[in-house]
Order: C-alpha cells, then sequence, then structure tokens
C-alpha cells in the first residue's frame, strides 16, 4: 500500500524559491501530449473520400464538439472556443484512460492538472465575460440581487474552480484506490480489470466530458 | 470500571454488530415492502399474470436482501472473532466497522427496492417483454448495490486492519471517522441509484423499443450518482492509511472525527439529487426518444452541479485532516 | 488526556466545521438535484427550448446552491479564524 503516499518529487531553485515539481505528472502530460500530436498527425495525414480509421475518430470528435459549442456560444464565439473545448476533451479522455495501462498513471490523479485546467477555463470565462458585456456589466452581475451579496458572488465563483477541479479528481484518485486496493485484497486475480474498465474507461470517459462541458458551461454563463 | 483492555474490545465489537445489523435491516425491509406493495398492485392489474409477477417480485427482493445479508455478515464477524489485541484502537476500528456497514446498507437496500417494484408494475403493462424488464432491473438494482460494497470493503478492512503500536490519541477518531464517512455517504448514492433504476424499469415497460437508450441513460446516470460514494470512499482511505503522529490534544482527534463525519452527512444530499435528475433524464428519454442526446447533456451538467456542495464536503475534510 | 480551555474550544471548532458543511451539504444537493431533474423532464417535453430551460435550471441552481456556500463559508471561519 505504499505506493498511495510515495510522491516522486523534483525540487529546482528558481531565483531563491523552491519550485517542487511531480515529475511522474509530467512525465505522464508529455506522454499524453505526445499521443494526441501522433493522433493528430495520422488524422490529418491524408485526407480522403475514404477515411482511415484516424480520421473517423477525429471528424467525429470534432462534429460533436462543433455542435455543442454552437448550442451553448452562438456562431461568432463558437468558432473561437470550438478548438479550446474540442482539445481539453481529447486532453482529458486521454489522461483519464492511461492509468489502464499498467506502470503508467493518470496525470489528472494528482490534483495540480484538474486546478491547473480549472483554473485555465475560469480565467477564460470571466476574460470572455468582460469582453463580451464590458467590464460595468460585468461587475454589476455580482452586485445582484442586492450589494451586500458581493462577497457570497465571489466566494461562489470561485468555488466553481474547486468544484470542477475536485470533482476530477476525486474520481479519478478513487477509482485509483479502489482499484490498488482491491487488487491488493484478491492478489490481482479476476477482479481489478473489471474494476479497470469501470473506473478507467467508464467514469473517465463521463468525467472528461462532465469538465469539458461545464467550462463550455461557465463560459456561456458568462457570455450572456 | 473498565479496566481491561479485552473487555472494552468485546464490548465495541458486540456494540458494532448491534448497531451493524440493526441500521443495515432499515434498507433492505424498506425496499423490499415497496417491491411487494407494488407487486400487489400490479397482479390487481392483471391477475392472469400472478405467476410471472410473484417470479420478479421475488428475484427483485433477493437483490434488495443483499444489502442486508452484507451487514448480516459484518455482524458475524464482529461478534465471533477473536481479537487478541492489547491495543484499545482494536475496539474504535471494530465499532468503525459496524456504524460503516450498518449505515452503508440502508441506502442501497431502499434502492433496490425501487427497480424491483417497477419491474413489477411494468409487467402488468407489458407482460411479453418480462425478460427485457427482469434484465434491466438486475443491471440498474446490482449497480446500486455498489455503495454498499464500497462500505464492505472499508468494513473488513477496518476489522482485519494490522494495528499494530500506533498511537492511540488521535487515530480512534480516524478510524471511527473512516467508517461514518463511506457508510453514510453510502446512503445518499444507494438511493440516487435506485430511483434511476427505478425510472429505468418504467420507461422500458412503457415503451420497449427504447431499451439501448434507456439502460446506457441509467448507467450513466448511476455512475455519476456514485460520486459522492467515492469520494467518502476516498476520505475513508485517507484516514485509514495516514499516519497520525500522536497527541493527546481533544482539537487533534476531533479534527479527524468531523472530517469523516463532515464527508459522510455531506454526501447523503448530493446522492439523493443526482438520483433525482437521472431519474428525470430516463423517464423522458423513453417518452422523446429523438432528445435523447440533450436529455443525457442536460443530465450530466445537472448532476455534476448538484454535486458541488459534496465537492465542498470534500474540501472540507481534506483541510480537517491535512492543514489542521 | 491533558484538555484545555484552548484546546476545548479548538476541538469544538473542528467538528463544529464538519458538522456545518456535512449537515449543509444535505439540503442543496438534495434541491439542485430536484431542479436538474424538473429541467430534464421538461426539455424532453420541449426539445426545442433546451438552451433556454438550461440557462433557467443553472441559474436557479446556482440560487439553491447559496446556503451550501453559506455552509462553506462558516466552515472555513470556523477552521481558520475561530
Amino acid at each position: 500500500m505504499d505506493e498511495l503516499t510515495e510522491i516522486p518529487q523534483m525540487t529546482l531553485e528558481f531565483f531563491g524559491i523552491n519550485l517542487v515539481f511531480n515529475t511522474q505528472t509530467i512525465l505522464m502530460t508529455w506522454v499524453v501530449m505526445a499521443a494526441l500530436i501522433g493522433f493528430g498527425f495520422l488524422a490529418t495525414k491524408k485526407i480522403g473520400f475514404l477515411p482511415n480509421p484516424f480520421q473517423v475518430v477525429g471528424e467525429l470528435l470534432v462534429t460533436v464538439f462543433q455542435g455543442l459549442t454552437l448550442d451553448a456560444l452562438g456562431e461568432d464565439l463558437a468558432k473561437k472556443y470550438f478548438p479550446l473545448i474540442c482539445g481539453l476533451f481529447m486532453f482529458l479522455l486521454l489522461s483519464n484512460w492511461l492509468g489502464i495501462i499498467p506502470e503508467l498513471s493518470e496525470p489528472t490523479k494528482d490534483l495540480n492538472t484538474p486546478l491547473g485546467l480549472g483554473i485555465m477555463g475560469f480565467c477564460i470565462a470571466h476574460y470572455s465575460g468582460i469582453k463580451a458585456k464590458g467590464f460595468k456589466a460585468y461587475v454589476k452581475g455580482y452586485t445582484e440581487p442586492i450589494i451586500f451579496l458581493a462577497p457570497l458572488n465571489v466566494i461562489g465563483e470561485i468555488s466553481k474552480v474547486i468544484s470542477i477541479s475536485f470533482r476530477l479528481f476525486g474520481n479519478i484518485m478513487g477509482g485509483a484506490i479502489i482499484i490498488l486496493v482491491v487488487s491488493h485484497l484478491v492478489y490481482s486475480l479476476i477482479l481489478p480489470p473489471a474494476l479497470n474498465l469501470f473506473f478507467g474507461l467508464f467514469v473517465g470517459t463521463i468525467q472528461a466530458f462532465v469538465f469539458t462541458m461545464l467550462t463550455l458551461v461557465y463560459i456561456s454563463v458568462q457570455v450572456n | 470500571m473498565f479496566t481491561d483492555v479485552a473487555t472494552i474490545i468485546k464490548l465495541a465489537s458486540f456494540g458494532g454488530a448491534g448497531i451493524c445489523i440493526g441500521l443495515g435491516a432499515i434498507g433492505a425491509a424498506v425496499g423490499e415492502g415497496y417491491t411487494a406493495g407494488m407487486a400487489n398492485l400490479s397482479i390487481s392489474h392483471k391477475p392472469e399474470r400472478s405467476g410471472d409477477i410473484m417470479k420478479n417480485m421475488l428475484v427483485g427482493q433477493a437483490v434488495a436482501e443483499s444489502a442486508g445479508i452484507f451487514a448480516l455478515v459484518i455482524a458475524i464477524v464482529l461478534i465471533f472473532m477473536d481479537a487478541s489485541s492489547t491495543n484499545l484502537l482494536t475496539a474504535a476500528a471494530l465499532f468503525g466497522a459496524g456504524i460503516c456497514m450498518g449505515f452503508g446498507a440502508i441506502g442501497s437496500g431502499i434502492g433496490s427496492g425501487y427497480p424491483g417494484g417497477e419491474a413489477c408494475l411494468g409487467l402488468s403493462r407489458q407482460p411479453s417483454v418480462s425478460n427485457r424488464l427482469m434484465t434491466n432491473m438486475l443491471i440498474g438494482s446490482a449497480v446500486c448495490q455498489t455503495p454498499a460494497i464500497f462500505s464492505m470493503v472499508v468494513s473488513l478492512m477496518l476489522i482485519f486492519k494490522n494495528i499494530g503500536d500506533l498511537p492511540l490519541a488521535p487515530t480512534w477518531a480516524a478510524l471511527l471517522g473512516a467508517g461514518i464517512s463511506t457508510g453514510v455517504a453510502a446512503i445518499g448514492s444507494g438511493m440516487g441509484g435506485g430511483m434511476t433504476a427505478g425510472a429505468s424499469c418504467e420507461s422500458i415497460a412503457r415503451n420497449p423499443e427504447t431499451l439501448g437508450r434507456v439502460t446506457t441513460t441509467m448507467l450513466v446516470g448511476q455512475a455519476v450518482s456514485q460520486t459522492p460514494s467515492i469520494f467518502g470512499l476516498l476520505v475513508s482511505f485517507i484516514l485509514m492509511f495516514k499516519t497520525f503522529p500522536e497527541s493527546s490534544t481533544l482539537s487533534a482527534a476531533m479534527a479527524l472525527l468531523g472530517a469523516g463525519i463532515c464527508m459522510g452527512f455531506g454526501g447523503i444530499g448530493p446522492g439523493i439529487g443526482n438520483g433525482m435528475t437521472a431519474q428525470g433524464a430516463v423517464k423522458w428519454v423513453s417518452r422523446n426518444i429523438e432528445a435523447a442526446g440533450e436529455l443525457m447533456r442536460t443530465m450530466l451538467v445537472g448532476q455534476a452541479v448538484s454535486q458541488s456542495t459534496a465537492i465542498y464536503a470534500m474540501v472540507i475534510s481534506l483541510v480537517l485532516v491535512f492543514v489542521v | 488526556m491533558a484538555i484545555e480551555g484552548a484546546d476545548i474550544v479548538k476541538a469544538a471548532a473542528f467538528i463544529g466545521a464538519g458538522l456545518a458543511m456535512g449537515f449543509g451539504a444535505i439540503g442543496p444537493g438534495v434541491g439542485e438535484g430536484f431542479a436538474a431533474g424538473k429541467a430534464c423532464e421538461a426539455i424532453g417535453k420541449k426539445p426545442e427550448e433546451a438552451g433556454l430551460l438550461t440557462r433557467t435550471m443553472l441559474v436557479g441552481q446556482a440560487v439553491s446552491e447559496s446556503t451550501g456556500i453559506y455552509s462553506l463559508v462558516i466552515a472555513l471561519l470556523l477552521l481558520f479564524v475561530v
């Protein structure tokens, strides 16, 4: 059970501040990025009327998420934000699936990854909100329904970042811990593959979709 | 009064066993009663199908019963196990195991009753699809047993945990908290999963052609409703496996107990709420199959938002464990 | 066990934070779930109004979440200020 608390760390000194990196997460994130770049290359290498398998998957993802962003944001903004939303989903999906391969682990299991992505989504949503409504209307949104509730509205906005990132982290980490513990209890016989199927593939897909959809919803709430 | 460690351990394990089966019997009984009531209603609609309906009722009740059986197993283990430990912590671990399984069986027991009852009612409406209905009922109620199985895993780990010479002072609270966290959080997820499965049985009886979409929506909805109980499990594992430095202050112990209570009770509401959302979505997938994609998307967003309070509870728990 | 006044206050604050967030999460969880369930039913009835219905659902959920956020604020106050 020691794997649970063991975190491979690397410390760098940067202008007198000690920066601590989780090397495993960084490595796994690179693996995911390399795989996605490879996928993108394969999917667009020979675009033809008779598509190769990668092109089919790529087209499927693009059509689905184009429709989703169009519904939520409208014609103009959809063109701008669609690559972000689609890329976010592909990154999260592959990240959540990575743990089913032995010796690899999900980068989303480390709180830093979901929190980073959550803060990114938060910043983008508020930036687009200010841009769409103007700064005055944006600030006025916080003083509704009465001005005394402004601090609570601000906390409510910040807690969205917490809820979106901890949801992903809790699900993936919880699944990983359950798989680890059950594998220990039954000496890695029979059950773990079924658990990997459920927590790795099924829950991983749902949570990747939920994270992406919520980022999209947060943007659309700010814009409208 | 009780100076003898062995006596206190016995006291804790017998008390735990009583709480375990006492609470654990609530859910299964309510669930089975619901199934039986619906079966009666169904037979009154179509007395000539009474054999089929009776068979379906018994199968549905057998699944709902399993939550009660888990509690019974843990209670028997607690009564007959021979704890030859000299550490008082064993008492906390055994009592925690009893609380965990007792609360954990409530939700799944009640929840498993819904698909059983709705399937019985469905049989009187659409006798021709009895096989599909029963398969769907079994899948749905098996998935809503998952929170009870989580509780059983945590109970068994608490019972057979190697206590060694861990410091008594804050660890007793951690072990009790671990039991409360998974056990109480399982109530909501179990009931929520059951509501979803019940709605899917009702939907299939209404419109059997939509079976595929209904089952998919049900499984996705149930998986998301289980998130609060997975959070409870996460907090339990942290409380069980982290070693806490010895400290004789009351506040250190209360922080750990508070973490367990916070995550446990915080998981109830979101679990039930997620189940209600999935119930609405599954019902309308069968009535309006063209809107299935739209419904699935709205369901996921709605569930995700209504989970946020469970996530706040998890954050407070983690702060209580790691920061203070 | 040496129990002093300050220790009891801290202990009460910690357990109070746990109780506040734990019980405070029940109501919003059920309420928001109910709102989302009704929104799903409404979308089933009128899929063409999906965008409007989703927005209404989100606004309603945000409002019913406010008691959950009050609990969170109180829990954090108990943890870090008291």
